[in-house]
């Protein structure tokens, strides 16, 4: 005995998706229609058949890993080599930011120095300067010096001069005569020209320190120039 | 690699050429694929070339999965195409499909599954795995896809209808025709037996 609906209802059942209103019919329908309660049981029954598979291990193979490593050879297969590939490059790198900023390595006792461009200099002109300006003081203090001492010179040279004069007036002057005047006039013209000649002494004397000095700067501004030239 | 373990993820880390990830991915899918193939082609031997050819397909088109499906989705669609392709040239060389090989004197050597059994998957498959492979190999080859996938993908009838391009009652019309053959099979060998 068969059933015109069965095969409608059969392709309908296994619909995972089927409104619970299509489905509440069909069950409705399955209580009452043997032959396609059997058809059901019966599918049923194969489709448990069915899920009963399992799951079967996969033989020994490579996963296509050789494909693949083959194929990114050329990322993976670097490795190694990467860094000597980069080395030019980085040694370039290296040579330019040296020369870029300047760098300037120097050692001394306390050990290695590394100055980058700009700095550096600005670092070595402050303290040249410094020592320029030391250097200046100390032969402020040396001029200071030497003048008081020639000051003191002329002084002393001066009153000695004057002591002698007066001295001289004095004689004189016990036997101050007419004639005598004239040779007090070429005493004192002598002493003033002795007097010129000392000044004009110390005035070269003078000059000589001042040309000392102007020396020692020309001599260091040169020096720095050099070591400018040199870097 | 621990860390790594979305199937997006690892897509991302083989197309950046990690072989562990690639590895990961195959060792995911590579079990699903292969026991698809078993059902489908009715053999270990082809089931493994099978295997090879998905995941060759997948290499090569690695690039071209954007992650806007689910990656199983992908891989299985990827399956279905060389399941085509591989009973095509079945069919154009030896001028039969996986289920043409046993067809004849079926119902006596399902009641015998060892007999039609290669040497080499009679140690690896159980008998009821046997079975159903014989079973399934009755069904032409779009009927066996639609229990395939109805079955063993958990695949509703809308999805399967998109996945073999065609419409959601031919699905479930596929699906209800293939249990009806099977059965009748059964019954037949049940007879015999």
């Amino acid at each position: 005995m068969s059933c015109p609906k069965t095969r409608h209802l059969m392709t309908e059942y296994f619909d995972d998706r089927l409104p619970s209103v299509a489905r509440t019919e069909i069950e409705r329908h399955l209580e009452v229609c043997e032959h396609c309660a059997a058809e059901l049981e019966e599918l049923s029954a194969l489709k448990d058949t069915l899920e009963g598979w399992e799951e079967q291990r996969v033989p020994h193979w490579d996963r296509g890993t050789t494909v693949f490593r083959n194929a990114h050879g050329k990322v993976s297969g670097i490795g190694g080599g990467w860094t000597w590939q980069w080395l030019p490059t980085a040694a370039t790198f290296v040579m330019f930011v040296l020369l870029a900023f300047n760098v300037s390595i120097s050692s001394n006792d306390s050990g290695f120095t590394v100055a980058f461009g700009e700095v550096g200099e600005l670092f070595e002109q402050a303290q040249l300067e410094q020592q320029l300006a030391n250097f200046a003081s100390m032969q402020q203090q040396q001029q200071e010096q030497d003048l008081q001492l020639f000051m003191a010179q002329m002084a002393e040279r001066l009153d000695n001069n004057y002591l002698r004069l007066m001295q001289a007036v004095m004689e004189q002057a016990r036997e101050l005569t007419a004639e005598n005047f004239e040779q007090i006039y070429t005493y004192f013209e002598q002493q003033r020209q002795l007097d010129m000649e000392t000044v004009q002494v110390s005035y070269e004397q003078l000059l000589d320190s001042d040309f000392e000095t102007l020396r020692s700067m020309e001599q260091l501004a040169n020096y720095v120039q050099f070591q400018g030239q040199l870097r | 690699m621990a860390f790594i373990d979305e199937d997006e993820s690892l897509v991302a880390a083989a197309l950046a050429g990690s072989t562990p990830a690639w590895e990961k991915l195959v060792r995911r899918y590579e079990s699903r694929i292969y026991n698809y193939g078993l059902r489908l082609t009715g053999n270990g031997s082809d089931a493994m070339d099978l295997t090879q050819d998905v995941f060759l397909g997948v290499f090569r088109n690695l690039h071209r999965f954007r992650g806007d499906a689910r990656f199983s989705s992908w891989i299985f669609r990827i399956a279905h195409n060389k399941a085509m392709d591989l009973n095509r040239r079945k069919a154009l060389l030896q001028g039969q499909s996986f289920n043409n090989e046993e067809s004849q004197d079926f119902a006596s050597r399902i009641a015998d599954p060892n007999r039609a059994a290669e040497p080499e998957q009679r140690l690896a498959l159980t008998q009821q795995n046997r079975q159903i492979q014989k079973l399934l190999q009755q069904l032409p080859l779009e009927q066996r896809l639609a229990v395939e996938l109805k079955i063993y993908q958990s695949m509703t009838f809308d999805e399967i209808a998109q996945a073999q391009e065609i419409s959601e009652n031919t699905a479930k019309t596929r699906f209800y025709t293939a249990l009806r053959k099977l059965k009748t099979t059964l019954e037949e060998s049940h007879v015999l037996s």
